[in-house]
């Protein structure tokens, strides 16, 4: 059994080794702060050599850019992430103002095409007309970039989403609606046929019924203003047409 | 398929729109009715200025032998602008000013202003300048029919007298009674 110390010398004995070992303790938290110090200074310059090389490269190139990203997230880091206003990833990469432009270029399109498209973009098409905007000193971009660049707008509060539709497609939407199932089948459809859409399509092609079709298909047009009616519909009278998924040569 | 911008055989450049085959039908949806409409208006004002045409009315979307003809069908695409719809777009033209009801007191016939009053004001001014016609008495047929054809040839009356009244206020321009009619009389002006 353990000895134990009896009386008051045997008090004063255990507060002074707790006294030591507190000393200890804070040297040895001492050590390890100055250690972890030392690392992030070394890592800092690391990142700024990092940045100086590689700097141009993120900017321009998108496969670079996509494997810096891809390393960024596999080791826990956001690259846009930090305290100050880009953080210091950001500004050393200067990756943060390059993504806020897309964002604002992204915007940009989104606003002036609205009319057209009732708030739903196509990603090609987006990424074919902010290509356009940026010129061809402003470097490649990808779907990636876009995507990327539409979740640093998300605290904007905005309503700015990447939709995946049931054929893989991928669209944007900057108007705060949900697009319910039905509406994605619709769309997906209405994009293989360059926007015309009739109620027949989806009965016969999706097994709906009358109702579900001409439900989903007036939602659309008098709800959600994602169409446009044609009354001289050829085949069928009346046809809806959805305007994200019409093609416009400007 | 896709939509692109077309000329006409008159030279005008309609645009993409024009070959989408809903633009043709009046859209429920009172956002989109306000954007298609916007895209009408734009289209007819620019095909006025491009043929000085001054005037549209109802039965322009059904007449065989109407100027309007190029713009209100597409043959293409099988598709007419419906009279009903374009009284609908009349009417918001109207309230927007680029037109007013002409004769008044009637909802079927325009007077188109692809330039305002305003502007017609300046084009009188300037061309009763360039052609040395200040301070002479000009009959308003000299002005709507002048020998060398003006920017102001075949300007109809009613926009013609609105023109001079802009200017009255400025002193830029006397209403006279002649023998035959009317006339007036432009000045240079003071201050512009």
């Amino acid at each position: 059994m353990h000895r134990r110390g009896v009386g008051l010398a045997a008090f004063d004995r255990q507060e002074q080794s707790k006294r030591s070992f507190a000393v200890l303790s804070a040297q040895l938290s001492q050590a390890q702060v100055d250690q972890l110090h030392a690392q992030l200074n070394q890592f800092r310059t690391a990142l700024a050599h990092f940045a100086t090389t590689h700097r141009d490269s993120i900017r321009r190139d998108p496969a670079f850019r996509h494997a810096f990203q891809q390393m960024c997230s596999s080791i826990g880091v956001d690259p846009l992430a930090g305290p100050r206003k880009g953080g210091w990833w950001a500004e050393m990469l200067g990756l943060g103002d390059w993504q806020y432009e897309l964002g604002v270029q992204i915007v940009d399109v989104c606003v002036s095409t609205r009319e057209r498209n009732g708030g739903l973009i196509e990603m090609e098409e987006l990424l074919r007309l902010v290509t356009k905007l940026r010129g061809i000193s402003g470097g490649q971009i990808t779907e990636d970039d876009i995507a990327r660049s539409i979740k640093t707008l998300q605290p904007l509060g905005v309503g700015y989403q990447v939709v995946i539709l049931a054929d893989g497609r991928r669209m944007v939407r900057s108007v705060v609606k949900e697009l319910d199932e039905d509406q994605a089948v619709v769309l997906a459809i209405a994009q293989l046929q360059g926007g015309r859409i009739v109620e027949d399509m989806l009965i016969s092609g999706k097994g709906w019924t009358q109702g579900r079709a001409k439900a989903a298909l007036e939602n659309m047009l008098l709800r959600d203003g994602l169409c446009w009616l044609d009354e001289q519909d050829e085949e069928y009278g009346k046809a809806y047409w959805v305007t994200s998924a019409m093609k416009w040569d400007m | 398929m896709s939509f692109s911008p077309l000329a006409t055989p008159t030279g005008f450049l309609l645009p993409s729109v024009h070959s989408a085959p809903p633009f043709f039908t009046q859209q429920p949806h009172p956002g989109t009715n306000a954007t298609v409409q916007d895209h009408w208006i734009t289209l007819i004002l620019g095909y006025a200025r491009h043929r000085k045409l001054f005037v549209l009315r109802v039965e322009d979307a059904e007449a065989t032998d109407s100027e309007w003809l190029e713009v209100f069908r597409n043959e293409r695409i099988n598709r007419k602008l419906l009279p009903s719809y374009l009284f609908s777009i009349l009417a918001t033209m109207v309230s927007k000013n680029v037109a007013i009801y002409e004769p008044p007191g009637q909802t079927r016939s325009v007077l188109l202003y692809w330039r305002l009053p305003e502007e017609w004001a300046e084009v009188l001014h300037q061309w009763a300048i360039s052609t040395g016609q200040l301070n002479t008495i000009l009959t308003f047929y000299e002005i709507t029919d002048p020998p060398i054809p003006s920017p102001l040839s075949n300007i109809p009356v009613t926009l013609l007298r609105k023109a001079i009244a802009i200017l009255a206020k400025t002193g830029r321009s006397q209403l006279i009674t002649i023998a035959d009619g009317e006339g007036v009389r432009l000045f240079q002006g003071t201050g512009k």
